[in-house]
């Protein structure tokens, strides 16, 4: 039972007990009076039928002495004054009894009876008024003649009372002890009625002070336990209230809240103003319609618990230091039941703040292991050489990004300019380590490149929308040291495998063996530096963006061998963006390309070879070519040429939109397209060595790409000059 | 690695002090990276950080700017002692906003004033630093900051 419940029970009982008591002593009160009452009426009656009992006899002698005195002609007046007297107070006294309802006997109904009988006889004695005596000298006194009538009636009066005397006083006393025995029961009635009275009050007096007893222990133990409970609202960490039928929180709750929401007005305070300067005005609308749900008697409360949107609320607060800070709480809601359905609802938050930045922070430092873990597994496969050569090209690309950041900028066109050589490099950098599948590397740049491609688009630039940048740049620079540091373990690691197989080896393996592996490490050291190494990567690349996007097909790379050293970076940057445009746009899924015929597995050649004084670079597909309309509508799309200028166009001039800068069949932008910058890239690169660039195809069977460069001799005096 | 949100309530504290002490806006140039000791004007206030994060925040001027902003200050003393106060206010004032912002997060030391012409500027050694500059009419100040 709650302490309420008891509590109101308590009430109960002591209402109970007194009302009770007053009960009784009323009772006893009434019933007393009553009884005092009946006892006053009999003792009135016994007195009177005491007094009555002495009238019979004095009548009688009354009689006696007015017959002696009229015998004796002597004075009569006084003798029937005093019968007068005593026979009306007789019938006046007998009258009162027997009206009074002191009694109901048959003993004063016959003494009445008597009476009635007697005093018909009586009374005309009593009522003489005449003279009894005529004087005379001759005879004297003697009677008048109403005095002997009146003789004669005092003489049958006297006889009356001789005979009847006797009886009516035997009556009256009969009477009288009645009255006296229905007295003396009153009386035994009255003492048993009080003492009855008394204990029963001693008793409900009894029960009443040990119902205060138990009141005041009761009293000290919710005293105590409110106590208990102060401290520990007081002490607990978490923040507890109730919530109303109208989301108001109740009287009490924990001083946690105090802290957690640094104000102390919450008795009576709304859910919703609680919150409303602190959450975003969706998230309260949302937790809202969340508390009026808890509300439901039908929602089921594993249920609610798992839809709760404020599991992990984001809030931003004042700091103590006139800022502000952000803090994660944990609502959680239990619905409190009482007899008539859900009473309240009790929440519960937690500050959990701390444990949620940990989280973060051990997600990002998994996700950095499993990055690493996965750069570590990419880079075992990339030859060391290969490795370190991109990680220098990237850092002097990052030192060009940074150059190009580092230029004085104020007004919006200063800004604008640097941005289509930011991406120009980035651009680059990207394909390179899309190639050596150094994908951490990949997304960082590319995550740049978008950021380019928004400022891009911005209306009006400042130095403030390029913090997010340089902010991102610092991030890949600390990304590429990390990478440097694991690839120079990576090597040490190779480096150490050999050199202790040469220990083991040593006395087995003859002198000439030894300088014929050292020769031939020369010589892939040397070949490290040649074209030829590019094919393994390329190889690797072609596997990757196979996969990405669902095609098939082989690649096929001849001559590479022949590539000079000073053309290899060029070769390289033109054979990826071409593979990755064969990729994404070329090479068709395998159901388009069974049902034109053709093999399910595509086919990318590139050749390298020398031609005349200088090289040859042809790329080719057998993909579903370029359709010049479909260039033209792209253009047109993205607004590089407008629908008249695409109306007039020839294949000629349409084929040459895809080296446009900005120029991107591909609506949405993925890792290896939709930029618009790679044809653009590789024909500046190509143009940069005095090469040139074209194009072939045949929609639905081939693209191929040509490009012929110089002798490497020339190409250096055109860099030059 | 440094937040967007803690590098902008750096460089609003700096833009921030312009417009209320000069009435006059500043706007921030084309930031960008540097490796080692950062160059530095004729006066440079630093601020000392430790706690989530750890370096150094510099504000440094050329004596050129300061002597405008001081004209624009209604301030008639151009003395050594006025520039070095003048640059000391105001990292003070980004260390009064990185308070505010960071609460106890960051510990925030007093500023301390560097001026010459080779002054020793703390640095932890192989950190790199994000330049901001701060344009404000024709001049330019810096930025810098050096946190890990």
């Amino acid at each position: 039972m709650n302490v309420a419940g008891a509590d109101r029970n308590r009430q109960l009982v002591t209402v109970g007990i007194g009302a009770m008591l007053t009960l009784v002593m009323g009772a006893v009160l009434i019933l007393g009076f009553r009884l005092a009452t009946q006892m006053r009426a009999s003792v009135t009656g016994l007195q009177t039928a005491s007094m009555l009992q002495t009238y019979p006899d004095a009548i009688s002698q009354q009689l006696n002495s007015l017959r002696d005195r009229l015998e004796a002609r002597a004075y009569a007046g006084q003798a029937l004054a005093d019968l007068k007297v005593t026979v009306k107070r007789f019938d006046e006294e007998l009258e009162q009894l027997g009206s009074g309802g002191y009694l109901q006997s048959a003993e004063l109904d016959q003494a009445l009876l008597l009476w009635h009988q007697y005093s018909p006889v009586v009374q005309p004695v009593v009522n003489f008024t005449g003279q009894a005596y005529v004087d005379s000298d001759d005879a004297g006194s003697a009677f008048s003649k109403e005095g002997r009538v009146h003789y004669a009636d005092v003489k049958r009066a006297q006889l009356f009372a001789t005979e009847n005397a006797r009886r009516l006083q035997q009556q009256l006393a009969t009477v009288a002890t009645t009255l006296q025995q229905s007295s003396s029961d009153g009386a035994a009635r009255l003492r048993t009625l009080l003492l009855s009275g008394v204990l029963a009050a001693l008793v409900l007096a009894g029960a009443a002070a040990y119902f205060q007893v138990t009141r005041a222990r009761h009293e000290r133990a919710a005293k105590e336990a409110q106590e208990q409970t102060r401290d520990i609202l007081k002490t607990v960490r978490e923040g507890f209230f109730l919530l109303d039928a109208d989301y108001n929180i109740g009287t009490v709750w924990s001083e946690a809240l105090t802290r957690m929401f640094s104000r102390q007005d919450f008795a009576g305070l709304g859910f919703e103003d609680l919150l409303k300067d602190l959450v975003p005005p969706n998230t309260l609308s949302t937790a809202m319609k969340y508390i009026k749900l808890l509300w439901g008697e039908r929602a089921h409360e594993n249920l609610m618990k798992s839809i709760n949107p404020l599991g992990q609320l984001e809030i931003t607060m004042d700091n103590g230091h006139g800022g502000k800070e952000t803090r994660y709480l944990q609502f959680d809601f239990h619905r409190v039941m009482g007899p008539k359905g859900i009473k309240h609802v009790l929440c519960a938050v937690g500050d959990i703040t701390s444990s949620v930045l940990l989280a973060k922070e051990l997600q990002e430092s998994q996700e950095s292991a499993n990055a690493q873990l996965d750069m570590m597994l990419g880079m075992m496969h990339v030859d060391p050489l290969q490795l370190n050569s991109f990680l220098d090209t990237t850092e002097t690309g990052l030192q060009l990004i940074n150059a190009i950041l580092k230029e004085p900028a104020r007004a919006d066109s200063e800004f604008r300019k640097k941005l289509n050589g930011l991406f120009r490099e980035l651009h680059s950098i990207k394909g390179e380590a899309s190639a050596l599948n150094l994908m951490s590397i990949a997304h960082r740049v590319h995550s740049l490149e978008d950021m380019v491609s928004d400022l891009k688009k911005k209306a009006e630039l400042s130095g403030n929308d390029f913090l997010p940048m340089v902010l991102k740049l610092d991030d890949l620079m600390a990304h590429l040291r990390g990478v440097r540091e694991m690839a120079s373990r990576l090597t040490a690691l190779k480096d150490t495998a050999p050199a202790a197989a040469a220990v083991t080896a040593a006395a087995t393996v003859a002198p000439a063996r030894a300088a014929k592996q050292a020769a031939a490490n020369e010589q892939r050291a040397q070949l490290g530096k040649s074209g030829d190494d590019l094919s393994p990567t390329l190889h690797s690349m072609a596997e990757r963006l196979a996969h990405d996007h669902h095609k098939r097909f082989r690649l096929t790379i001849n001559g590479f061998a022949d590539v000079p050293s000073s053309y290899v970076a060029t070769v390289k940057d033109c054979v990826i963006q071409m593979l990755r445009n064969s990729a994404v746009h070329g090479i068709e899924a395998r159901e388009t390309r069974k049902a034109h015929t053709k093999d399910d597995v595509g086919v990318v050649r590139v050749d390298f070879r020398k031609s005349g004084d200088g090289y040859e670079l042809v790329f080719e597909d057998d993909g579903a070519g370029i359709s010049p309309d479909a260039l033209k509508a792209a253009a047109v799309r993205k607004q590089i040429i407008t629908q008249e200028e695409a109306a007039g166009m020839d294949t000629r001039a349409a084929m040459a939109l895809i080296f446009r800068p900005g120029f991107s069949t591909q609506e949405e932008v993925s890792m290896d397209a939709g930029r618009g910058v790679g044809m653009d890239v590789v024909a500046r690169s190509v143009y940069a060595l005095g090469g040139k660039i074209g194009v072939s195809t045949n929609p639905g069977k081939f693209t191929r790409f040509k490009i012929v460069l110089p002798a490497a001799e020339a190409a250096s005096s055109t860099a030059v000059a | 690695m440094l937040q967007e949100q803690e590098l902008k309530t750096f460089v609003e504290g700096t833009t921030n002090y312009f417009e209320v002490a000069a009435q006059q806006p500043a706007s921030i140039g084309s930031p960008y990276l540097t490796e080692g000791s950062p160059s530095v004007h004729d006066y440079t206030g630093v601020i000392n950080i430790s706690g989530k994060r750890e370096g150094f925040v510099y504000f440094t001027a050329p004596k050129a700017m300061l002597t405008v902003l001081l004209m624009k200050m209604q301030e008639n003393d151009f003395s050594h002692e006025t520039m070095r106060d003048l640059v000391g206010e105001v990292a003070n004032t980004i260390s009064g906003n990185a308070r505010r912002d960071f609460g106890r997060d960051f510990v925030i030391s007093v500023p301390s004033v560097l001026a010459g012409e080779r002054p020793e500027i703390p640095q932890k050694p192989g950190a790199r630093s994000f330049v901001i500059p701060i344009n404000w009419r024709s001049h330019s100040a810096k930025l810098i900051v050096s946190l890990t």
